[in-house]
């Protein structure tokens, strides 16, 4: 249980980072908090001949606000940690949506090292983090040899362990809107707390003091070889009111379109109802109004 | 091979290690700590949990070529002289069965209770989360970490 | 049990719960586990089988030899051409397998080279370079499989899958059956799991070249037996073998299998000229370190409209995976305490024991117990339900009554002690069974599904080894029995060299409790090595840390020799005082005159006369204060089908649980657990608690969450702890404890079994409870684990889990 051999970089720049990569393409990976890679690596289900680590570049940790009022965002460098996005008082003030997701990540040790951006590059089809960022309708910053461009967190997530990213790409920053009067949520279902989830849904919802369905966004792990926008559904929802026939309607497409894995811990058809279970009540729970 | 020098319990070490060394790896073999333990190959028992720059995390799951210039604490350097809060309420409270979880515990907690001074019983549970325990059923170990926590808010005059 | 008068001089400490003396070392970082020991050595790992199913067509280590850093290889063809065949403890039929595979693989994760390096790191990356050519073979995996008349035998020369197959029948079972009103039936089917220790199996051997010996230090958990199986496999002779075992991480039966590496290993040390190590990872330990077998139980009951059992009927057959060695044997334990707390007069056990293709098997914490008292359990409830009994009131009409012990089972075991009765009503009353029952019907009008569950489970221990005298004539082993070393040093203080060894069990401070008392000396000033040395320790084929033995025989050992020490100490005391020794008494580490105590002789300067003035001491005393025991325990019968006792005390405890059944989602969250244990004479509280609670919680998780599934390929699919999953500190109950008291007139110190008995109830308890729980949506329990998914499918569709 042990990596095979590579070779190993530590540069100090983001500039430095990228040139290597651009150098060595599909030969390198880049290593940000290594709580997903390390095991690959050990488990020899990943080899490498060069691994990049990122976590010496200190320009990529850090969370702040750009801008202000309801047009502000806040940007999150990539190495930002777990317990840095969990214990960040602005996020939970202005996002709390980030806060509660990396709180049910892994466990403490592993929230001290995992890194946001490590989360979303590595692309685990049951990682929390990607839900929440595709519910925020996040904006993903990749720095390549040609320079930076952002992607948009809907075209970032292309497949199992696969994202928009090109080899040569880190992604550097991520982005997301303040989105005053919006209900957030993230609900986990998991054999034990800490387990990758068997489905994870992460809700932005913004409700009329009538329970109407103003705005509606669904980002969904642990479902199939991608986590997703459940688009039916928020489109069932949308100008609707939150009432249970209807959110039970919109439910009942959360896994439309969408080929649902399957493993031992969860069938087909068990993980497609607990999905409907838990939008279901993440919706109802988020439409209450406080 | 790459130059590593770290500080750990205080102490300076510095090898040439291979990239792929695992950071326990370098803990247990190079600098001849061994109560940094491996339990498990994927970074789920936490039992080579050590304190990295002050804060939990696994040992197995870091490279000793990251840990260069890091600061490390490992089971034997929690306490000074004599014994940590946290170990004198292991010994107490019948914490330990087979001993070999216990130094990630002690580390666990330990760091717990210096982020929070009176943590209720599920705030140790989910602190403990990223460490297995096969013997004794968690149970005396969170009776501990609270004992613990009483006896070190007793000593430093805190109360809730 | 003995007077304790005879025992003790005092009553400080036994019955204390006396700080561990040896976890300072553990809370320090200072414990020497085998991975820990400073030694210069060659580091090994272990190629192992891909297929479930294969013959070996070719082997070519060529490659990984030149690679630099190698030091040497061993493969499994050689290995078998250089030893004998595992030896098989239960089955009857023919079974030929070695320590190694040899001319094909049985199993996913069976070892097939051996590779001894510089470092692990090299030692890995050679078994990238080793060629292996398969040829697949068609694969069983489940017990259905394995039965089928054209299934692929797994050992050919067996003739069959079934390597064990009997039938034992004691009582008048087609009496009960004729005398029934009914005949309460059910088909379960029991998962494979394990404790799956923290420390995995981990071994350093070294070989002598000068003698053509070898040095080995183990995680050994039953050196007596693991000593004679090397010697005997390896074809060497006894004085050329000595097993250390220093400290060791946690056990559970787990680290009893661990001989047959070891074996490997001595025949690596002999081709390197330093010591060979090899620390198993956690995905070999998944593999291949041992399970408790998957098992598939018919169980029936016929019984009385009243509630009344006439008799018990099961047919168990278990899926023992390919380990030759102790297949067979969970039937034939499981069998002995089959009646579980009940005055069941007839009982008849038809035993089947399986070759599969999943991993090996091995005696798991409580060997068995834990799925009979689940069978049992679960159809005192099902019978209740049928007869429109309260599941309590089922369990109070067939409860061995107090005025019955020592009560004989139908097969021979004899329950010494107990109240079952009593036990079952505080921990109902503990537990505010009632409230919880007012509570649930309440909590059912809002949607909310509540259950509450119970077990009354028997906790054996000390087992009367020949028992599988049942299939294979007269056994290797009998009865049971453990040896300890005493002495007095120089200081007066008290040494302990123990036969048996310790995995956590805290032996070291019990042992210091029971001496303190015995000389009234503090406990710091005895040290005990609970480390075995095959050359210095007293050990005995039974040495070793297995069916809660430690508090009946191993305590009888130090006793015994303890007390050799005290008499010859007063004898000392006698000559120097000119008193009788019948008008001494031991006091404060001194023997001294009863009638005054200034006449006194410290134990100090009795060990300066034993040492060194040794022309002072009397007549026909020979010098030296260190005294040899060895103690078995007297109630063990001989061998006979007829009438025969498995075990020697029989621990007693009650669960009572409350969960709460999410129906939509699966999840189980505990509400209350409850625990009244009857363990006889408790020594340390405290390690008795923490011995109670873990393995309670292994209970939990062989109900809830841990199982070693295969695919149809033989393919394991749980070879890590993220997939294998363990109870976690969050999620579970807070266990709630307490203590009755029946102490067992046969163990010296009226002490009965303590470890397993937490893990034997806790799985019927829970399954009891989300039984009851679901008892609205008609969801019968039949299987296990009880995961979400299963929950979900049963509520809307099966009715089954």
């Amino acid at each position: 249980m042990i990596p095979s051999k590579f070779e190993y970089f530590a540069p100090a720049s983001l500039a430095e980072a990228v040139s290597l990569l651009s150098k060595y393409q599909e030969e390198a990976k880049p290593l940000a908090g290594g709580q997903s890679l390390i095991s690959l690596l050990k488990l020899r289900l990943a080899s490498l001949k060069y691994l990049v680590d990122l976590a010496g570049i200190a320009e990529l940790n850090y969370i702040r606000e750009e801008g202000a009022g309801p047009s502000g965002t806040i940007s999150i460098g990539a190495l930002t940690t777990y317990a840095q996005i969990k214990e960040s008082k602005l996020l939970q003030s202005k996002c709390p949506l980030l806060p509660q997701t990396a709180s049910v990540v892994g466990d403490v040790q592993v929230r001290n090292r995992g890194t946001l951006g490590g989360s979303l590059a590595h692309a685990d089809p049951a990682g929390d983090m990607p839900a929440a960022i595709l519910a925020l309708k996040a904006e993903l910053k990749a720095v390549g040899p040609q320079g930076e461009r952002w992607i948009q967190a809907d075209d970032f997530f292309l497949g199992m362990m696969e994202t928009a990213l090109s080899p040569d790409e880190i992604l550097s920053e991520i982005r997301v809107p303040v989105l005053p009067d919006h209900k957030m949520i993230y609900r986990k279902a998991a054999r034990r707390p800490s387990d990758f989830a068997m489905v994870g849904i992460a809700l932005c919802l913004k409700a009329r003091d009538d329970q109407t369905c103003e705005e509606i966004s669904i980002g969904v792990t642990g479902v199939t070889d991608k986590p997703y926008r459940a688009e039916e559904t928020e489109k069932r929802l949308r100008g609707k009111k939150l009432e249970p026939k209807i959110i039970e309607e919109a439910a009942s497409a959360i896994t439309e379109g969408v080929d649902v894995m399957e493993n031992m811990h969860a069938s087909q058809d068990f993980r497609s109802h607990l999905a409907r279970v838990y939008v279901s009540r993440a919706i109802a729970a988020a439409g209450i109004r406080s | 091979m790459h130059r590593v020098q770290a500080r750990i319990n205080g102490k300076d070490y510095e090898h040439e290690v291979e990239a792929r060394l695992l950071l326990v790896h370098y803990i247990r073999e190079k600098a001849r700590l061994t109560g940094t333990h491996v339990g498990c190959d994927t970074g789920n028992c936490g039992a080579c949990t050590i304190l990295y720059n002050g804060k939990p995390v696994k040992s197995c799951m870091l490279l000793a070529v990251q840990a260069n210039r890091a600061e490390i604490t490992t089971v034997e350097g929690l306490a000074g002289n004599g014994l940590h809060p946290v170990q004198e309420a292991f010994l107490n409270r019948f914490a330990v069965q087979c001993g070999y979880c216990t130094p990630g515990m002690l580390l666990s907690a330990s760091s717990l209770l210096e982020s929070n001074a009176a943590p209720s019983e599920a705030e140790i549970r989910e602190a403990l989360e990223g460490n297995m325990c096969m013997c004794t059923g968690y149970q005396q170990i969170v009776d501990a970490i609270k004992y613990a926590a009483e006896t070190m808010r007793a000593s430093t005059g805190k109360s809730l | 049990m003995m007077n304790l008068d005879e025992i003790f001089v005092t009553r400080n400490w036994v019955g204390k719960s006396v700080r561990r003396d040896e976890d300072i070392r553990l809370i320090k970082g200072e414990a020497a586990y085998v991975d820990d020991l400073d030694m210069d050595c060659a580091h090994v790992a272990f190629l192992r089988s891909v297929y479930a199913h294969a013959r070996i067509t070719k082997i070519d280590t060529s490659k990984a030899e030149a690679l630099p850093g190698v030091i040497a290889v061993v493969t499994g063809p050689e290995v078998a051409k250089q030893t004998k065949p595992i030896v098989a403890r239960a089955i009857t039929q023919p079974a030929i397998q070695y320590v190694m595979a040899d001319k094909k693989v049985r199993y996913v994760g069976e070892p097939l080279v051996a590779v001894a390096a510089v470092d692990r790191y090299i030692a890995e990356d050679a078994l990238e370079l080793i060629d292996v050519e398969y040829e697949p073979l068609p694969v069983v995996v489940e017990i259905a499989d394995a039965l089928k008349k054209d299934s692929p035998l797994i050992f050919e020369e067996a003739g069959s899958n079934v390597l064990l197959h009997d039938t034992l029948e004691h009582g008048n079972m087609d009496a009960a059956y004729q005398e029934a009103d009914l005949v309460v039936k059910e088909h379960f089917r029991v998962h494979r799991y394990s404790s799956t220790p923290l420390e995995t199996w981990a071994m350093i051997a070294k070989h002598e070249k000068g003698n053509d010996s070898f040095v080995v230090w183990a995680n050994d958990q039953q050196p007596g037996r693991s000593t004679a199986n090397v010697c005997n496999t390896l074809g060497i002779p006894n004085n050329r073998f000595r097993l250390i075992v220093p400290d060791s991480g946690g056990g559970f039966g787990i680290k009893l299998a661990i001989w047959p590496h070891i074996v490997i290993l001595c025949l690596l040390a002999k081709k390197v000229d330093k010591p060979v190590k090899w620390v198993q990872t956690r995905r070999e330990h998944l593999l291949g370190g041992s399970h408790a077998p998957d098992c598939d139980v018919e169980i029936e009951l016929p019984m009385k409209k009243d509630g009344k059992i006439l008799g018990l009927f099961i047919k168990d057959i278990e899926n023992d995976g390919s380990f030759v060695h102790t297949a067979g044997i969970y039937g034939l334990i499981k069998f002995a305490t089959m009646v579980g707390c009940y005055d069941i007069r007839a009982t008849r056990a038809e035993l089947l024991s399986v070759v599969t293709q999943k991993g090996p098997t091995v005696q798991n914490r409580g060997v068995g117990k834990p799925t009979m008292i689940f069978v049992l359990e679960r159809m005192m409830d099902i019978a209740a339900k049928k007869l429109g009994l309260d599941p309590v009131e089922i369990r109070f009409r067939n409860f061995i009554q107090p005025k019955q012990m020592p009560y004989t089972t139908p097969s021979g075991e004899i329950y010494e002690s107990g109240n079952y009765p009593e036990c079952l009503q505080k921990a109902l009353s503990l537990s505010g069974y009632d409230e919880l029952k007012k509570r649930q019907i309440e909590m059912r009008k809002n949607g909310k599904y509540i259950g509450l569950g119970i077990s009354a489970g028997i906790e054996p221990g000390t087992s009367n080894l020949g028992y599988y005298y049942t299939s294979r004539g007269v056994p290797e082993y009998m009865g049971n029995a453990e040896g300890a070393i005493v002495s007095i040093d120089y200081d007066g203080n008290v040494n302990v060299v123990m036969g048996s060894v310790d995995q956590g069990q805290g032996h070291a401070t019990t042992i210091s409790q029971v001496i303190a008392d015995m000389l009234d000396i503090h406990p710091e000033r005895v040290s005990v090595d609970s480390h075995l040395d095959s050359l210095v320790s007293p050990f005995l084929g039974h040495s070793g840390a297995y069916s809660n033995k430690f508090n009946d025989v191993d305590l009888g050992a130090v006793i015994m020799a303890t007390k050799k020490v005290r008499d010859k100490m007063v004898r000392i005391a006698s000559h120097v005082l000119g008193v009788e020794t019948g008008g001494l008494q031991v006091k404060n580490g001194a023997v001294c005159s009863r009638k005054d105590e200034q006449k006194s002789v410290s134990f100090q300067e009795i060990a300066s006369l034993a040492y060194k003035k040794i022309l002072l001491l009397p007549e026909g005393v020979e010098p030296g204060l260190k005294e040899i025991a060895y103690y078995k325990n007297p109630m063990a019968k001989l061998p006979s089908r007829d009438d025969f006792n498995v075990q020697i005390t029989h621990s007693n405890s009650v669960h009572v649980v409350a969960v709460e059944v999410d129906v939509e989602t699966g999840e189980i969250t505990f509400l209350k657990y409850v625990i009244v244990h009857d363990c006889g004479k408790q020594l340390n509280p405290g390690i008795v608690e923490g011995m109670t609670i873990g393995s309670t919680v292994h209970g939990i998780g062989a109900a809830l969450l841990e199982e070693f599934v295969y695919d149809e390929n033989g393919q394991p699919l749980s070879a890590s702890f993220m997939d294998y999953m363990k109870p976690l500190a969050g999620g579970l109950p807070r266990i709630e404890l307490a203590h009755m008291e029946s102490p067992c007139p046969y163990t010296l110190l009226g002490t009965k079994a303590v470890g397993e008995g937490g893990a034997i109830g806790s799985v019927a308890a829970v399954a009891n409870a989300v039984e009851d729980a679901l008892s609205p949506f008609q969801v019968k329990v039949v299987s296990l684990p009880i995961t979400p998914q299963k929950v979900v499918k049963a509520v809307k569709e099966t009715k089954e889990i």
